[in-house]
């Protein structure tokens, strides 16, 4: 892995290119390690080693950028000329905002050792433990174990730098019966691939398939359910992240939810359960952040978003990373001041786009709720989340992979897959009971129990 | 030091060490013939023998390598008024990304196995070779059928995607004053509130070679660019937005220039303030004209997707999900009406799957996937066409980085137009009650293909035969079999056109794979329709 000194020297290299008044660089390097395996057996595998070098040159506020993986002094020499060509082909940008002189990054610790050093052999062990689990129950398993190591810098002509590496393990399977009625899943992660435990996710999707085998129908209506974490962090993707839904700007636009009527924010109105209380926390040891906002490894080897100019809504901001607060007790406390738009309101940026949420819960097992509800639904996840309506946040989708009926506290059979068109700001207005927070989808959020939760139509699907 | 570091640095202060893109590659051709007798490029066939023959050496009893080489290039410019002053800020972003590398997949105890890398050296295609055939060799463990490869010739070739202009030659100066005319345009009507319009490019060179023999260099161009137009209306708290999507194209610029950005802007700069204030659907059953570009999305989910072999096998259950039409259904499963042809074709021209040749090496076709409303194949790629029975791949095989493992993903798949004379206005005629819809919106499917919901970009009610004003709020929501068997009416090929779609996902780590859904505007009765938010 590309060392802090390495790093400092590649991005130093790189700027000394440049003949730009202002040029932004940033370096990311993965080692990505994965195996799928799909009726129970393997279906790919592979390692690869990516590399992604970001360049933003800014001359009179004129910026261009480009990407590339070819690091060789003539390739780099190369891309820094063409960012500069193409910052003179640009019209200047009216809300350009000069990079960051240098900045104080915090350290947190998301990089494990033992993680970056396994690779095929330590993925293969659990994708066996799986598939003979599956085998003994009669049941088809598939699955998907990518583990990550990574580094990631980032530079500027005016003395910024920080560094950081990170390593990942995510690892989710899907056990079917044989019949094609029955459908359980599962899901890990962490930045410790020690804390990723396969043998107990492969127990409870296995266990999910056998119980949800010939599902019967149920009416379309409304319904308390209570969702499993998982089903939980699906929907507040929608709500913390997708979509810029926090976003001030989009607010005051008159875009977004947050817009007050006839205009401004509403910022500071109790809009959801006092129950409610969610946060960015980078510096949560259960999922470390980052230490600067905004992230190059998901780039790497896909096709990149566009940033305008590097600080607009979409872009990094590079700003040190903070704890935030976005509801507190079912009141708005924040939304999200890119630097551009702090500076033209007179406020501080913010720091965070919604990243490494955090949602405090109760004291209860998903057991519990399931024993306080009277008649319900519990939801195992969902699927196919879109938007209907960005400014209601009304999405739909489907539920998925295990669905069952609650009858005075106790499940009592599997119900066929439900479409809901529902808003998960309704959700969050709606909740009746909380449990543990537990990391699900790179956030960590209780499981719920919601009244009046709209499904709109039965889904065949298993 | 480790040895990814190591190589990152040996490169990083050395420029001969590894090839450069650009030379290896050369410079496309314009105008492209594709006569089947083209020449690869030799430099790029001799780095491949050195995989190839490693590969060999070590036990693999298959082996392919890909050498690629991507570029894209994104101009945006968003036109938004500033809130204080109401002076309108151009905002631009002009960006160029780029990646080359090489992945080498082989065959080894029955099983594949894949390693890629960005270091494009003899020595590090040796290693990355080695290592491709160990994570083969340990994943046989839990292989329980050895992989079986249909046949396919060797091919010696070389396929460009015709175009007259490259975009990539465009000057961005002339780029950003189209999208400036464009946003002008769509800023010309009051009440809009801003505009916002990207071009984009995008091209894969791709060279492949396999231990069967085949040396294939191909060029592939996309080329797409889109506006949109946004309104709001503060005292409602209400926003919408409509956009001019033409379809994006395997072509050069000249298919930018036909699209006329700065004449449909404005267009949709006033169907946009149309739409803020346009009633609300009275929801209920209902007959649906759906025009070509918004039909290509309901054809994608609930026939595209349907009718991959990996998914009705099982092999995407874990994500992307399985299929309600399996095996079994082949050749005699009713999934929609007579007049409900599909097609899957990678040689449609302009189509945003259409190539030469797949990512197995395998020549591109064009097959049928339902006829006379009747399912016939699925698409396959080389280690699936067995399984079905079937003696050929039918080249769906693609991967969507040179670090990416090739896969089975969707072809163009598009819809037969009508054999009678039909017009679109002859369709709405057709209607007593019912909805014309154009463009996407949200759009959702199961798992399995069946339930789905779909909404759209503007929505126009049709009453007594006639097209009325815009209505809002409109999503439908049906079942495939059900939506495909109340498939009534389609126009004639006058009306048919292409629509490229360009980041379709599958797979984990997740891959994006560009296609086109073809067909003429098509009337289906009887539809449930709801009112959203």
């Amino acid at each position: 892995m590309l060392s802090r000194d390495d790093a400092r020297k590649l991005i130093d290299q790189v700027l000394s290119y440049s003949k730009a008044d202002d040029c932004q660089v940033t370096i990311g390097e993965r080692d990505l390690a994965q195996t799928r395996f799909a009726v129970n057996s393997i279906t790919t595998s592979g390692r690869s080693d990516g590399v992604a070098i970001y360049i933003w040159s800014t001359k009179d506020r004129r910026t261009g950028q480009v990407a590339t993986n070819e690091t060789s002094e003539d390739a780099l020499r190369k891309a820094v000329a063409r960012s500069e060509e193409l910052a003179g082909f640009a019209p200047p940008d009216p809300e350009y905002v000069e990079p960051l002189s240098p900045q104080k990054y915090p350290e947190i610790p998301s990089y494990d050792a033992a993680t970056a050093a396994a690779a095929q052999k330590e993925i293969l062990s659990a994708v066996k433990t799986a598939v003979e689990a599956s085998q003994a129950k009669g049941v088809v398993s598939s699955g998907y174990y990518e583990r990550t190591a990574s580094a990631l810098a980032l530079g500027n002509k005016r003395g910024n730098f920080a560094y950081a590496t990170r390593t990942r393990a995510e690892y989710s399977l899907t056990s079917r019966t044989p019949d094609g009625t029955g459908s359980g899943w599962a899901s890990a992660e962490g930045h410790r691939m020690g804390d990723v435990d396969g043998a107990r996710i492969a127990g409870i999707a296995i266990d999910k398939a056998v119980l949800s085998r010939k599902p019967r129908p149920l009416e379309p209506g409304k319904y308390t359910v209570v969702l499993e974490s998982a089903a939980v962090s699906d929907l507040l993707a929608y709500m913390f992240g997708l979509g810029g839904v926090f976003d001030a700007r989009a607010a005051e636009e008159g875009r977004s939810l947050f817009t007050r009527r006839g205009g401004g924010t509403r910022l500071g109105e109790k809009m959801f359960s006092e129950k409610i209380t969610v946060r960015s926390d980078p510096f949560d040891s259960r999922n470390p952040g980052r230490p600067w906002v905004g992230n190059v490894e998901v780039e790497i080897g896909g096709v990149g978003q566009i940033f305008f100019g590097g600080a607009g809504v979409a872009g990094p901001s590079y700003l040190p990373t903070e704890k935030i607060d976005w509801i507190e007790k079912g009141v708005v406390k924040n939304l999200v001041y890119t630097r551009y738009w702090a500076e033209k309101k007179g406020v501080n940026p913010t720091p965070l786009p919604a990243a490494n949420l955090v949602m405090e819960g109760e004291d209860h097992s998903v057991e519990d709720l399931v024993r306080s509800t009277e008649r319900g639904l519990l939801v195992t996840h969902f699927w196919y989340i879109r938007y209907v309506n960005l400014q209601t946040v009304q999405v739909t989708g489907l539920t998925r992979d295990g669905l069952f009926w609650i009858e005075n506290g106790k499940i009592t059979h599997p119900v066929m897959n439900f479409r809901f068109n529902e808003s998960p700001a309704n959700v969050l207005a709606n909740v009746e009971m909380l449990g543990r927070p537990e990391l699900s989808d790179n956030r960590i959020v209780p499981a719920m129990k919601v009244r009046d939760f709209t499904f709109s139509s039965v889904s065949d699907a298993v | 030091m480790d040895l990814t570091r190591r190589r990152f640095l040996e490169l990083t202060g050395s420029a001969a060490a590894a090839a450069l893109a650009h030379e290896l590659f050369g410079l496309p051709e314009l105008n492209a013939q594709n006569t089947g007798a083209g020449k690869p490029s030799e430099a790029l066939s001799a780095l491949a023998e050195v995989a190839l023959a490693r590969a060999k050496k070590l036990g693999a009893t298959y082996a392919d390598i890909r050498i690629n080489r991507y570029r894209d290039q994104v101009v945006a410019l968003r036109s938004t008024p500033d809130l204080a002053t109401g002076k309108l800020n151009h905002v631009p972003a002009v960006r160029d990304t780029g990646s080359f590398g090489f992945g080498v997949r082989v065959i080894a105890n029955g099983t594949w196995g894949f390693a890629a890398s960005r270091i494009v050296t003899k020595d590090e295609i040796a290693r990355v070779a080695a290592e491709a055939v160990a994570v083969a060799k340990a994943n046989s463990a839990l292989q329980k059928q050895p992989v079986r490869l249909s046949p396919v010739k060797a091919y010696v070739d070389k396929y460009t995607t015709p175009h007259q202009r490259n975009p990539f030659d465009v000057p961005i100066a002339e780029k950003l004053a189209l999208l400036e005319r464009a946003n002008a345009e769509v800023k010309a009507v009051p009440k809009v509130f801003s505009a916002n319009s990207t071009l984009v490019a995008h091209s894969e060179d791709k060279f492949f070679a396999s231990s069967e023999g085949s040396r294939i260099q191909q060029y592939i161009l996309q080329c797409y660019g889109q506006v949109t137009a946004a309104a709001r209306d503060l005292e409602r708290r209400v926003s919408r937005q409509r956009n001019y999507s033409p379809s994006p194209y395997t072509a050069g610029w000249e298919a930018i220039e036909e699209h006329d950005l700065p004449g449909n802007g404005r267009r949709i700069g006033e169907e946009v303030v149309e739409h803020l204030s346009a009633p609300p659907v009275t929801p209920g059953r209902k007959d649906l004209v759906l025009m070509p570009n918004h039909l290509a999305l309901t054809i994608h989910e609930s026939i595209g997707h349907s009718t991959e072999l990996d998914r009705a096998l099982g092999y995407e259950a874990n994500l992307a999900g399985t299929s309600f039409l399996t095996p079994d259904k082949m050749g005699k499963f009713r999934i929609g009406s007579e007049i409900m042809n599909i097609q899957g074709d990678r040689t449609l021209p302009r189509g945003m799957s259409t190539v030469g040749y797949d990512d197995d090496g395998v020549k591109a076709t064009e097959f049928d996937i339902v006829k006379n409303g009747v399912f016939q194949h699925f698409q396959t790629i080389r280690d699936q066409a067995h399984l079905v029975g079937e003696k050929e791949s039918r080249g769906c095989c693609y991967a969507d980085s040179f670090d990416s493992i090739p896969f089975q993903r969707i072809p163009n798949v598009w819809l037969k137009a009508g054999t009678k004379p039909m017009t679109l206005d002859d369709l709405i005629a057709a209607v007593d009650d019912g909805i014309l819809i154009d463009g996407r919106g949200s759009w959702s499917i199961d798992q399995q293909r069946y339930n789905f919901q779909f909404g759209g970009d503007a929505f126009w009610e049709i009453k007594g035969g006639k097209k009325g004003n815009m209505i809002s709020r409109v999503a439908y929501q049906s079942r495939s079999t059900d939506f495909w068997s109340s498939f009534e009416a389609t126009a004639d090929q006058r009306f048919w056109q292409n629509h490229g779609l360009t980041s379709d996902g599958k797979g984990q780590p997740t891959q994006i794979n560009a296609m086109s859904h073809g067909s003429s505007p098509s009337l289906f009765r009887r539809i449930n329709v709801l009112l959203t938010d």
